[in-house]
């Protein structure tokens, strides 16, 4: 492989990384709400994000991608595709992960709100102070877990037209006659960022260790 | 945004025979795939090291790479190493070694996790290794893994979409091109998430079933 | 002003959950500056009853007077029980301390960090000034020491003296104890009952639920005896151990102590 052609492929990892990142934040954001909205006490709010997390884990991302990438014109919102796969890519990690916060959530034991009400604080010093910070160490390992699909799944938005890592391989072992070489690279590639994630991963696990439930 | 039934309709017999695609290539891939991953996982745990290490590099290969690529690789990349494969033949091979990757850490995992004080207890009785091994470890592992192996069904079901790319009639396939050439693409998509779904939610309360089932089985 | 003799009146205090009543017209004063123990079978209402003195669970009929003021609900002269409204709760709570089983201390938070939690968020002190008296509060229970480590890195009993501490942090009236010692190794439970020995003996108000029949023969100015949700026998020590015993008691102390236990209770 040329230099050249290896700095092209070096150039869509981090597009596919940029893309990736985003569409975790996102998805983290939305899944906050989801989660929220399913444990809830109202059923007006728990019956749809039911129904969100159900759906979106239900579908293959694929369709998902391809529903929306062909939905939002008719909607009447012509947008680059890259835009509707970010917004297909961010719901569907957004149904994972209101499920991983959700098992965070409710994996904070009881007592130590107890400990917390006996105390004093408030209901939202209480989520502010102890639940919420609980809940998101435990959810931790889960969010790592959750990069790594969520990278790995983003080689499919190369179906619906954006030229990340997956299809600039797909564009040089076209060109070249080399699909061995690309993919390949293609796979070492995603390997290296993966590995990365898990080990930075680890690192915050080992830096919230003190801090876990005894 | 006008949805026409009649579409649907018409080419149900297309639809159907995607349909059949895709369970004949999930089922066959994932009973293909528990063998193939519990034999890695029983050469991980009881074969010599080097080879211990060398499946598990290549199971961490398969696991930290997207399934698209490696169908890709296998299907565009196979016929310049002599193994050139009709595009079925290239999803089933690729879906069941994707799929004995994650059962073979499944299986790993489970073994891991029978308590050693069962192990010890059938020393203490009398039983051998081999024996332990059939009646108590592959017994208990079973129940450990059962939860983990029905999402794992699952994920391959979603899976079988992807294999689209390389014309595999399966579902994806055959039901956006029919979509595309009637110009009802909204509707045969919808279709499309509509039956993906009802099967995953029919997989995963299946599982469910199943584990109730056992729960009486589960140690404390 | 003089304060009501009793730190804690409870009257007719019922509590069920749904059809199932598990404490029945419960009538109890806990004496000012004294350590009561509830002790009773398992099943027997005594943690509910703890549980009702600390607001975490709410009485379904009855009233409980802390210093004379009413927790939660306020029986109207026309009968009626009321809510009510949650600054006067939480004003009448605040002189409430409780100690759990489980300890409860939070995981992600230093032992300094668990005592000092409500003095800043609560009590709106300064960082210095709360970790001041943090620090203060664990010396008194002997844990100075591991003031920086996290409950992770503690023993069980010294994760009960952090509890305790955080608990004293608040400078309440009334401490209250859910079986302080239940879920600690025996070598252990010693540290947390010599702590709470030197509390009593402070003169602060303790109502503890124990199964440590020991402890509470030798600690306990009274002992309340609970059976099927009722309060069965209640005393001095010397009242309730001395023969002739009551014959559930006896049944129960039979059932609940070792050789060893008992024979610290045989009448000298």
């Amino acid at each position: 492989m040329s230099p050249r052609l290896f700095e092209l492929m070096l150039k869509a990892a981090g597009y596919t990384v940029a893309i990736s990142v985003a569409a975790i934040a996102i998805g983290l954001l939305i899944g906050l709400l989801v989660c929220a909205a399913k444990l809830s006490p109202r059923p007006w709010l728990r019956w749809p994000a039911t129904l969100f997390v159900s759906f979106f884990r239900g579908v293959p991302l694929l369709v998902q991608l391809l529903l929306i990438y062909n939905l939002l014109p008719v909607l009447g919102l012509a947008v680059p595709s890259v835009v509707a796969a970010l917004i297909g890519l961010s719901l569907c990690t957004a149904a994972y992960q209101a499920e991983n916060l959700r098992g965070g959530f409710t994996s904070v034991p009881r007592g130590l709100l107890e400990a917390a009400d006996m105390a004093g604080l408030s209901p939202w010093q209480q989520f502010r102070r102890i639940r919420a910070p609980i809940a998101l160490r435990l959810t931790v390992p889960a969010l790592v877990n959750e990069a790594i699909l969520i990278l790995k799944a983003s080689s499919l938005i190369s179906v619906v037209g954006v030229v990340e890592l997956t299809r600039t391989a797909q564009n040089l072992a076209a060109s070249t006659y080399e699909p061995l070489l690309f993919y390949s690279a293609a796979g070492g590639l995603y390997l290296a960022i993966n590995w990365l994630v898990a080990a930075g991963g680890s690192l915050t696990e080992r830096a919230l260790r003190r801090g876990r439930l005894a | 945004m006008s949805f026409d039934v009649s579409v649907v309709l018409a080419a149900l017999p297309a639809i159907l025979s995607g349909l059949k695609v895709t369970l004949g290539i999930w089922l066959a891939a994932a009973a293909m795939g528990v063998v193939l991953g519990f034999v890695v996982a029983a050469l991980r745990h009881f074969g010599p090291a080097p080879l211990g290490l060398a499946l598990r590099l290549v199971v961490e290969v398969l696991r930290g790479t997207p399934f698209l690529v490696q169908i890709f690789l296998l299907y565009f990349g196979g016929p310049y190493v002599g193994l050139s494969l009709d595009p079925v033949p290239a999803g089933l091979l690729g879906l069941t070694v994707y799929a004995a990757a994650y059962f073979s850490e499944i299986f790993r995992a489970g073994f891991a996790a029978v308590p050693r004080g069962h192990v010890e207890a059938a020393h203490c009785v009398g039983l051998t290794r081999a024996q332990i091994v059939r009646r108590i470890l592959v017994p208990e592992m079973t129940m450990l893994v059962l939860p983990q192996c029905v999402n794992m069904a699952v994920i391959l079901v979603k899976e079988t979409a992807v294999l689209s790319v390389i014309a595999v009639p399966e579902a994806t396939g055959v039901i956006s091109a029919i979509g595309s050439q009637q110009y009802a693409f909204l509707e045969a998509l919808f279709l499309l998430a509509v039956i993906y779904w009802g099967l995953v939610e029919a997989c995963g309360w299946a599982g469910r079933m199943i584990e109730r089932r056992l729960s009486k089985f589960r140690f404390a | 002003m003089t304060l009501p003799p009793s730190a804690i009146a409870i009257r007719g205090l019922c509590k069920s959950y749904g059809k199932a009543e598990v404490l029945h017209d419960i009538d109890l004063e806990i004496a000012r500056g004294a350590t009561t123990c509830l002790i009773g079978p398992s099943g027997s209402g005594k943690s509910t009853l703890l549980r009702c003195i600390a607001f975490l669970e709410e009485a379904t009929r009855g009233t409980i007077l802390i210093d004379g003021q009413p927790l939660g609900f306020e029986e109207r002269p026309d009968g009626k029980r009321v809510r009510l409204p949650p600054h006067r709760i939480r004003a009448v709570r605040a002189g409430i301390g409780m100690v759990f089983q489980q300890f409860n201390l939070w995981p992600h938070m230093t032992a300094l960090g668990n005592v000092t939690e409500a003095l800043v968020t609560v009590k709106g002190l300064s960082r210095a000034e709360a970790d001041a008296r943090g620090m203060a509060q664990l010396r008194r229970v002997g844990l100075e020491a591991r003031a920086r480590h996290y409950p992770s890195e503690l023993s069980g009993g010294q994760q009960q003296r952090v509890a305790i501490a955080r608990a004293l942090a608040l400078e309440p009236a009334i401490l209250l104890f859910d079986e302080p010692t239940a879920s600690l190794d025996p070598e252990l439970t010693g540290e947390v009952l010599n702590v709470m020995r030197d509390l009593g003996a402070e003169g602060m108000t303790m109502v503890v639920v124990t199964h440590e029949i020991g402890f509470a023969a030798t600690v306990g100015q009274r002992i309340a005896f609970l059976d099927h949700g009722r309060v069965l026998l209640n005393g001095t020590p010397g009242e309730l151990f001395a023969a002739p015993r009551h014959p559930r008691l006896t049944q129960f102390l039979e059932t609940y102590l070792d050789r060893g236990a008992a024979m610290l209770l045989q009448p000298a």
